[in-house]
């Protein structure tokens, strides 16, 4: 199975839900409702693990049915890691073809300079303890895929769009000509918080020679890492989001051959 | 500094969809994921704008007098964080806010026949009652704030409108 088709399906079904769900809902049919930030199919509530844990820190009460609801993606980052992001969340989606369009053009952009994860969890640390002070759910004013699927429902359902929308367009600017793929890579506090349910047996992009797998030094694997990472060092995670770009590159060139594999 | 700054921007009166946590608690506890207007079928909840405040920002909003609450109490239950009370189904314990009569406006109190709010008072005869005079009188134990009786006054500013609030 071709890691980047399966891939993109998965990234054009999220977006085809963003946009089906509210027209149906508008209809009569809330089988599927939500928004990003909260999903339910049919009974089954599915919540942002952040989101969920912010409103517990703005309440200071746990709410039964929220905490349940952030089993599943809980879950499945133990399992898959930040899929989620790589796999599904809209605003990676955009930014992954701003990106391949900018390099198109060929606008030169650096990386951020760190490549640990540590800044992005100070951020995510200031965030929460802001969360509390401000009695405002701070992260779901932060939270791009969130804010996305919510305005295409509001422009379902009232033709207009919000403000909130602003947010995206600064990541899409900062992006474009700051820091490339700054959002997700370095800022973005849902993508932070879905990096800390990780643990062993986690998914992970896996980089092991053998007799037969030989690394051919051919870079490209870190060349299709949009997130700058090198695949071929330790060292990668949390930040990267199991996308499979490198695993993908690298069996363009190496095919069954290819020292970067999926694995728990 | 929390609560000075939460306060200074929740003073907008907003009318909230039903079960709504009191103001400052529910600007806490929503999530401002949109559920309530998307399962509500009237159409009747907006989501706040960035002009409503940033504080407020995304959260759910009723403007009575263009759709008001028409009280299916569908959203109460689908609310993910518990912003609006999940296990209230009983329309009449609601409690989004009152209707206020303005005597000085009102066709009924300047002696014109008109009972528009007293008919479509889904409360009937409960939370609006027709003095011996027949003119309109809120009945603030009974009012579920719903605001139908805002939209439906025929006057071009209502002479009755609700007063967002659940703390009485």
């Amino acid at each position: 199975m071709n890691i980047t088709r399966l891939r993109k399906g998965t990234q054009i079904l999220t977006i085809i839900l963003v946009i089906l769900v509210p027209v149906l809902n508008k209809n009569g049919i809330t089988m599927l409702m939500g928004s990003l930030y909260s999903f339910a199919v049919g009974p089954v509530w599915i919540t942002d693990p952040l989101i969920g844990f912010q409103t517990v820190l703005t309440t200071m009460t746990a709410d039964r049915t929220l905490l349940l609801s952030m089993v599943l993606p809980v879950v499945l980052a133990l399992a898959l890691g930040r899929v989620f992001c790589g796999w599904a969340c809209p605003q990676n989606t955009i930014s992954e073809f701003v990106d391949v369009a900018v390099m198109k053009f060929g606008l030169k952009r650096p990386f951020g300079k760190s490549t640990t994860a540590f800044p992005r969890y100070v951020i995510l640390v200031a965030i929460l303890i802001a969360t509390p002070l401000l009695g405002l759910p701070l992260a779901s004013l932060l939270s791009a895929p969130g804010i996305i699927s919510v305005q295409v429902a509001k422009l379902i359902y009232e033709g207009t769009l919000g403000l909130e929308l602003g947010l995206i367009a600064v990541i899409i600017f900062f992006e474009l000509f700051l820091v490339r793929r700054g959002w997700c890579n370095y800022l973005c506090p849902v993508g932070s918080f879905l990096g800390i349910f990780r643990f062993k047996r986690t998914l992970k992009v896996l980089f092991s020679e053998d007799a037969v797998h030989v690394c051919g030094k051919c870079l490209a694997c870190a060349d299709a890492c949009q997130l700058g990472l090198n695949p071929m060092e330790a060292g990668t995670y949390p930040q990267c989001h199991n996308c499979g770009s490198c695993i993908s590159a690298c069996e363009k060139m190496k095919a069954d051959k290819r020292p970067l594999v999926f694995k728990f | 500094m929390s609560i000075r700054c939460t306060r200074e921007r929740m003073n907008k009166n907003l009318l909230r969809p039903p079960g709504a946590l009191p103001e400052r608690e529910f600007i806490a506890a929503c999530i401002r994921c949109g559920k309530c207007a998307q399962t509500c079928p009237y159409g009747s909840i907006r989501m706040a704008s960035l002009l409503d405040g940033i504080a407020v920002m995304g959260t759910p909003v009723i403007q009575a007098r263009k759709t008001p609450c028409y009280l299916c109490m569908r959203c109460p239950p689908v609310c993910p964080s518990g912003a609006l009370k999940r296990s209230l189904k009983d329309k009449e314990q609601v409690r989004m806010g009152t209707a206020e009569v303005s005597r000085k406006t009102c066709l009924a109190w300047q002696d014109t026949l008109c009972r528009s709010c007293y008919d479509d008072c889904p409360l009937m005869g409960e939370a609006i009652t027709m003095n011996t005079e027949l003119r309109p009188v809120v009945n603030e134990k009974k009012c579920v704030g719903c605001g139908i009786c805002e939209n439906i006054c025929p006057l071009e500013e209502p002479a009755i409108a609700v007063k967002p609030g659940s703390a009485r």
